[in-house]
């Protein structure tokens, strides 16, 4: 197991290193959800003012709208994309040939889209403060935040790596990142999940990104971290994230 | 399985098309390369011989048949097997985003040497294939010839005893082409066995000990390049020795006529 993690390390450090040369991929990443951010407050901030609208809990729209800019940025999932370069590029099998362990050449991106994930929720949180947003719960309110949205990033890249090592097709790959925009749709992102219409409140229930957001927004907005509806978000990703982990090295064990 | 570099028996592959219909790619090799020697592997495309090395270097399970390198049966122990060859394969696999001394202490590392010696090995090897000038470039950066130079380079770094390369030539330029036989046959010297297949049938005659020529799966003819152009002479009764080009049509069953100053590639 050591081994596996010191050779995830190493590859890890090369996607890293990927990303910050390809600077090009990643600022995609900053500016589309902040732009969501951005237009979603400005259609919908003046029918939820922060002075009188109770779910707001004394803070900006852009307060409540924050979890689905950090969620839409980490599943941006470029790691698929990366994978899918190196199989037609011929570099996979280069990596698949040295006697490492084949689970390190998967573990190795994830581990790197955690750490880009919580980098991008950093930042996008950093730039969300001057508009009347600030994290309620305080320090433990960011690491929950931050560390919730990088465990997203690992699924959903999860999910991603897995199209691309079945379809070994760049524009197979990047189709499945579409994937998170009806889940997104789906859930609470507009308003709280008992204001939606019926139909909505069962479509939400049933999306898993529902609990995920809950559980993220519940420390931007309440100072007293709301462990219950946190717990869940936390059970979403260790679930997603232990399947996906599996599929990945499973994928990449029978990889032909 | 006996002291060959390489042996296999019986080789098989089949792919289960999207039909559900299985295509056989290899059908039942027997080979045997001896350590030291420079083995060729010819054969038209979709002979199989991408395949066979596939197998052979672990990168695609094998449907029935054993394979042994440097006597590591490759399907028991492939972790093992891994350890002992070294691998380039048609595309040279190299990440366009590392330099070519990071890519190099990269693969070193992951073969299991510390940093200090990956870095040393990483110029070692920089010097051998004549890349220390560009060592500090992007790859993406480096022409058809160097980036062969450096996927040979990144296929040494732990000195394995046996390497495979997969058309280690194809797409260079003659500059270019002369330079890999240069380092194909220094790395041979220095003890390396080494299998590769070509579609060049001059540079088979040039670099190897011992060729094998396979056609549809199976191989058709094997022996030096002087056996098998003397077989062929006996055979066919010429008053002098046919070239590997003649070897080949004949051994594949294809027979070339000019035409209209085209050259034509017939079935026989």
């Amino acid at each position: 197991m050591s081994n596996t993690m010191s050779q995830s390390w190493l590859l890890g450090r090369r996607a890293l290193l990927e990303a910050v040369r390809t600077p090009e991929s990643t600022i995609p990443t900053f500016f589309i959800p902040l732009f969501f951010l951005v237009v979603n407050v400005g259609q919908a901030g003046r029918i939820f003012p922060g002075s009188s609208t109770e779910f707001l809990h004394g803070q900006g729209y852009a307060a409540f709208q924050l979890p689905v800019s950090v969620l839409l940025a980490a599943s941006f999932g470029s790691a698929g994309l990366y994978l899918v370069e190196d199989i037609v590029g011929g570099y996979f099998d280069k990596l698949r040939a040295t006697p490492i362990s084949r689970s390190a050449i998967v573990l190795g991106r994830l581990f790197t889209e955690a750490v880009k994930g919580a980098v991008v929720t950093l930042v996008i949180i950093v730039v969300a403060l001057p508009f009347d947003v600030h994290i309620a719960a305080g320090p433990l309110g960011w690491v929950l935040i931050i560390v919730l949205t990088s465990a997203w990033c690992v699924v959903f890249s999860g999910f991603l790596q897995l199209i691309a090592m079945k379809s070994r097709n760049a524009a197979a790959t990047q189709s499945g990142s579409m994937v998170f925009f009806p889940l997104m749709f789906l859930t609470p992102n507009f308003v709280p999940r008992d204001l939606l219409t019926t139909p909505m409140q069962w479509a939400a229930k049933f999306n898993p990104v529902t609990y995920l957001m809950e559980a993220i927004r519940s420390p931007i907005l309440e100072s007293d971290v709301d462990w219950a509806v946190v717990g869940k978000g936390f059970l979403i990703v260790a679930v997603l994230g232990a399947l996906m982990l599996w599929a990945n090295v499973s994928a990449i064990r029978t990889y032909d | 399985m006996g002291d060959y570099a390489v042996e296999a028996t019986r080789l098989t592959k089949k792919y289960k098309t999207r039909g559900g219909d299985a295509v056989e790619a290899v059908r039942g090799v027997d080979l045997a390369v001896r350590p030291g020697e420079i083995f060729g592997f010819l054969g038209p495309n979709g002979a199989g011989k991408s395949t066979t090395i596939r197998m052979l270097t672990t990168l695609l399970t094998i449907t029935s048949g054993v394979a042994t390198v440097a006597g590591i049966d490759v399907a028991a122990e492939p972790s093992r097997a891994r350890q002992a060859i070294g691998v380039a394969l048609q595309e040279a696999g190299l990440d366009p985003r590392q330099t070519g001394r990071e890519l190099l202490v990269l693969q070193a590392r992951l073969f299991g040497l510390s940093a200090g010696a990956a870095k040393a090995r990483a110029q070692e090897l920089l010097e051998l294939v004549d890349l220390l000038d560009a060592a500090d470039r992007r790859t993406k950066t480096y022409s058809g010839g160097m980036k062969r130079r450096l996927d040979l380079a990144s296929a040494l770094v732990h000195e394995p005893s046996v390497l495979f390369l997969d058309e280690p030539t194809t797409g260079l330029d003659p500059d270019s082409r002369l330079t890999v036989w240069d380092e194909v046959r220094r790395i041979n010297e220095r003890g390396t066995t080494v299998f590769l297949t070509t579609q060049y049938l001059e540079e088979a005659d040039a670099l190897c000990n011992r060729l094998a020529i396979m056609d549809a799966g199976l191989i058709v003819r094997e022996g030096t390049p002087g056996e098998l152009k003397a077989e062929l002479r006996r055979r066919t009764g010429l008053a002098e020795d046919p070239t590997l080009d003649e070897v080949f049509l004949d051994a594949t069953g294809r027979t070339r006529t000019r035409g209209a100053g085209d050259v034509q590639e017939v079935g026989a």
